[in-house]
């Protein structure tokens, strides 16, 4: 189940961060986020010598915790996607798929003429479209 | 995306296919549009400068977003050469570099030659129907690479005044350019320049960008 999801932008500040789970608490949910970007550095500067991983826009399991795991996922401008997620066995598919089409409400987003690059995401539609994208990835549970 | 230079023209409308919508705005829109841009700004500016100034932040934002879109959407595959001619003009010297490399679906720039020939090729034709006409590297100074256009789309309608000197309203895509590169990491200075020709009544058009010291740096780096 997802529990988080989070848009930090190029210089690691948060530009959307959304929690679907009444239970837990927000910020602790924003500093799991807030540790998984220093995987992500680590892996962007230390690229592992495989030519086929370097830069891809995925990047896999970023950070398991106790109770969570941590996907990311980095854009062409260095804007970087989180999902915390509580599920045990997740597909590889299912997550890219997830990320895809969040990839796909952010460009959208971002191209509204209005949208200050750098500031907050505050696009009602893109909150929206958002939870409608989380919700379809739990009706379809993995395995 | 604007429609010039399409592959394939449909004479008739009913001929047209339904499922994929064409991704092209008319000609004269944007004509009309960026007319209106230029004429809205010049109204409220004082100098040359300032209107060059404003084309640009205004072209600036549109390649912010572009570059979000491409990488999005890029699926294309491509083999990649890179094959050097070097002419010798009396006092210059260019270097002409074809450079043809790939984006293989939604992969990150992080060469300079990368994301050069990326706003060359891939931009240039979702933007214009076209690649551009050539990429070159200045010899004066190492950060300096030139994109030329024999005639840049957004000047198509327009002539400039005499008393405006050297403005050019390509100024708009030099904008495009450096939010494409400023977006991507790459921090640039871009200007758009009118090149004469001989033998041709209309100067030729070249984006000239520099790229700022801590891109060299980085890329001495990556060696």
């Amino acid at each position: 189940m997802i529990v988080c999801v989070a848009v930090v932008g190029h210089q690691n500040n948060p530009l959307y961060i959304q929690s679907f789970t009444e239970a837990d608490d927000d910020l602790k949910l924003h500093h799991i986020v807030h540790c998984s970007l220093d995987v992500v550095d680590e892996r962007v500067n230390n690229p592992k010598r495989s030519g086929s991983t370097l830069n891809e826009t995925f990047l896999g399991l970023l950070y398991p915790t106790e109770n969570y795991k941590v996907y990311g996922y980095l854009t062409n401008t260095k804007v970087k996607f989180m999902l915390v997620t509580t599920d045990l066995d997740v597909r590889d598919a299912d997550v890219r798929n997830f990320f895809r089409r969040f990839h796909s409400a952010y460009v959208d987003a971002v191209s509204n003429p209005f949208h200050v690059p750098g500031k907050k995401i505050t696009s009602r539609t893109f909150a929206e479209r958002v939870s409608n994208i989380v919700k379809s990835f739990r009706l379809n549970p993995s395995g | 995306m604007i429609g010039v230079g399409k592959i394939k023209q449909y004479t008739n409308v009913l001929e047209k296919p339904i499922n994929k919508g064409k991704q092209e705005v008319s000609l004269s829109a944007f004509a009309f549009l960026f007319s209106e841009l230029v004429q809205y700004n010049q109204t409220h500016v004082d100098n040359i400068a300032e209107l060059e100034r404003r084309l640009e932040d205004a072209g600036y934002a549109v390649g912010a977003r572009v570059l979000e879109l491409l990488c999005h959407r890029e699926k294309l595959c491509h083999i990649s050469w890179a094959g050097f001619e070097s002419l010798s003009f009396p006092s210059h010297v260019w270097i002409r570099l074809f450079v043809e490399t790939a984006i293989e679906g939604n992969r990150r720039e992080t060469r300079l030659l990368g994301i050069l020939s990326f706003v060359h090729s891939t931009v240039w034709k979702v933007l214009f129907g076209k690649v551009a006409d050539s990429l070159e590297k200045g010899t004066e100074h190492e950060d300096e690479y030139m994109i030329s256009e024999k005639e840049l789309l957004v000047n198509r309608f327009i002539s400039i005044p005499k008393d405006m000197g050297t403005f050019n309203c390509g100024a708009f895509v030099a904008g495009i350019v450096r939010g494409v590169l400023d977006s991507a990491g790459f921090p640039a200075v871009v200007t758009a320049h009118f090149v004469p020709v001989e033998g041709q009544q209309r100067p030729r058009t070249t984006i000239l960008i520099k790229f700022a010291e801590e891109v060299l740096q980085r890329e001495a780096r990556l060696g």
